[in-house]
């Protein structure tokens, strides 16, 4: 265990880490401001996957890594809809999660937004539509683009959302 | 025997039931005025999925067997369509009215049911579980799956080869390099030629560094599953690491695209990063290994028996830590480059968790191995018709891809995502466990749900 504590005192805090970009250090300032004001303080995500391939999710997950720590901005991922203000949607909306997915919709609260994550939600992506896929119909309040987005690409996209808060 | 796939093909004049053993295929016609076979389901348990979506997709009954409900169509699903029959092309189908399904449960007193899913607590795939409970004792699960159901082997059908590679790579995000391979394996099979050895340890570079990536993810959640969040802070920040290691040598973070008939690998950045990583995950090992409270968890925890493993013919990491030798990469190539098959004892959640260190250490000697400078490639010209297998040892384990060509396009893509049989394997690992087990459980396999759902 003590060696433990002699790697971690070592290593320090990787998200104050001098290399981690700049860029992205402003955004998470952005953000912390932004959430403080329009969601005291803690903006609450429930991700549902529709049909992904599961590297959208991998990456949603990246986002509470060391580095990301998206958690200290205020905005985690929380187990059921009623305590979402947003519902991070990935995937094709297969005809089998459809209706679990309206159902998650439903169960949470008002006010509340959809933000879409991945080419998979928009158009279906690579994908082609088949008897098994039925599409999306919840209305997406902002769509992140990419096969998967980043984590980076993420955080700015939430950002972008928060900005229509002004 | 071991029972690899069972599947079917809609030949125009008859079905036809295709099964691959690891020793051999065995062919059945099947009579399409009357489409009865006889399962094999009591003889090898995880035929028990295989024979329920063939049947729900082509139509055809199993004779004998004693589970016949459907797999894929759930419960608004239309019943009476086959898709993957050949004259069926519709893209869009209506809801049908909703059919409850019948979950395998147990009655009695104090008896009582969890559902869990299909939506779940964390980040994590939908799938549905079914808890049969006697207060915190767990007395039957049933797994059960396809909410992602995308129907991609109908999807890709008619479609020139190439044109369908981009939808192979994202069957699971996890497995992309894997199922790229396969795949570029059966082009080239297909095109009658070699894939030269330079490449070939490129692409296995490529394919240790996916399975590098996925092990580091589960070697966090594990025992974060048990309480003990500082793995995971230290092991979320090793496979970020590693992703943008993928990232910077294929342009790409999860390596979509990356596997093709020519490839540079820039093994000065890989290489130093495994020698870095090296030391990360022996610290990592030596001071889990410390953790009594966490090995108080992880033994006698999620056992799953030898027999039981060849019972149901489980793959990989799962199978592996029961003491099974399976793996696709036991062979003379992958052993000239440092290859060593890494075993358990009982196959409970500590023998696959110490599985997965030890598969990783491997890996890293052998991306170091793999190291060539050669820049060879190989073309794919025209694709001869035929039927094409590949076989692929993917993070999750043995993947089993294949594709039938004719006229030049794809007549019939059939993949068996590893996880297909070791999910139906995982309810027997929970007996005597409690349900507070079951993530630490199921994060110890941590099996595809987009892989097995297609
Ligand atoms: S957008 Fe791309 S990465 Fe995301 S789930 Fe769809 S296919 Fe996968």
């Amino acid at each position: 265990m003590l060696r433990f504590w002699e790697k971690r005192i070592k290593t320090g805090i990787l998200t104050e880490n001098p290399e981690f970009d700049k860029e992205l250090e402003q955004i998470k300032k952005q953000i912390k401001d932004k959430i403080k004001k329009h969601f005291a303080g803690s903006l609450a995500i429930r991700m549902v996957d529709s049909g992904s391939c599961n590297a959208c999710e991998a990456e949603c997950n990246a986002l509470s890594n060391p580095y990301y720590d998206l958690e200290r901005l205020g905005i985690h991922f929380v187990a059921s809809p009623r305590h979402a203000d947003v519902m991070l949607l990935s995937g094709v909306m297969t005809m089998n999660m459809y209706h679990h997915a309206i159902d998650c919709y439903n169960q949470m609260p008002s006010p509340k937004w959809v933000i879409a994550v991945g080419d998979c939600v928009k158009d279906l992506g690579v994908f082609e539509k088949t008897y098994a896929i039925k599409g999306n119909d919840l209305k997406i309040d902002y769509f992140i683009p990419g096969c998967p987005p980043s984590p980076k690409d993420i955080i700015k996209g939430i950002l972008e959302f928060l900005k229509n808060f002004e | 025997m071991r029972l690899i796939a069972r599947f079917a093909l809609d030949n125009t004049e008859h079905f036809e039931i295709i099964d691959v053993f690891d020793k051999e295929i065995r062919r059945q016609k099947v009579d399409k005025q009357n489409p009865i076979v006889k399962s094999i389901m009591p003889k090898y348990p995880s035929a028990i999925w295989m024979e329920r979506k063939i049947r729900d997709e082509f139509g055809i009954e199993f004779e004998g067997a004693f589970d016949k409900r459907p797999l894929v169509k759930h419960e608004r699903f239309p019943k009476n369509i086959f898709p993957l029959r050949k004259d069926f092309d519709k893209k869009d189908v209506e809801f049908d009215e909703y059919k409850p399904y019948k979950y395998e449960e147990i009655e009695g007193d104090n008896v009582f049911v969890v559902p869990v899913g299909p939506i779940h607590a964390g980040i994590i795939e939908p799938g549905h579980f079914q808890f049969s409970q006697a207060g915190e004792e767990i007395l039957h699960l049933e797994v059960r799956h396809y909410y992602k159901y995308r129907g991609i082997e109908k999807m890709v059908e008619g479609k020139k080869p190439l044109e369908i590679k981009k939808i192979v790579e994202r069957i699971s995000g996890n497995e992309s390099i894997a199922y790229q391979i396969a795949f570029m394996d059966i082009l080239a099979q297909a095109s009658e030629t070699e894939i030269p050895n330079s490449l070939k340890q490129k692409y296995y570079t490529l394919l240790e560094l996916e399975r590098i990536i996925h092990h580091l993810t589960d070697l966090g959640f594990i025992p974060n599953d048990a309480g003990f969040a500082p793995a995971l802070a230290f092991m979320s920040k090793l496979s970020e690491d590693a992703r943008r290691v993928m990232a910077k040598i294929t342009g790409h973070r999860f390596g979509f695209g990356a596997i093709k008939e020519e490839l540079s690998v820039d093994y000065e950045t890989l290489v130093d990063f495994v020698n870095y990583l090296k030391k990360e995950v022996e610290f990592f090992e030596d001071w889990t290994d410390d953790i009594a409270s966490l090995w108080d968890r992880f033994n006698t925890t999620g056992a799953l028996s030898r027999e039981k493993a060849i019972k149901y013919g489980v793959v990989g990491v799962g199978a592996r830590a029961s003491g099974i030798k399976i793996d696709v990469r036991d062979n003379v190539f992958y052993k000239n480059f440092g290859y060593k098959m890494q075993f358990g004892v009982k196959g409970e959640v500590g023998d696959r968790f110490k599985v997965r260190i030890k598969e990783v250490l491997n890996s890293i000697e052998m991306i170091k191995n793999f190291k060539t400078d050669k820049k060879e490639k190989y073309i794919l010209n025209s694709f001869k018709d035929g039927e094409y297998m590949s076989f692929v040892e993917s993070s999750i384990g043995e993947l089993f891809m294949y594709m039938k060509i004719k006229n030049g396009a794809v007549e019939r893509f059939y993949a068996r995502d590893p996880s297909h049989i070791n999910w139906q394997a995982f309810h027997t690992t929970i007996y005597k466990d409690i349900i507070a087990d079951f993530p630490l459980i199921n994060k110890s396999f941590d099996l595809s749900y987009a892989g097995n759902d297609l």
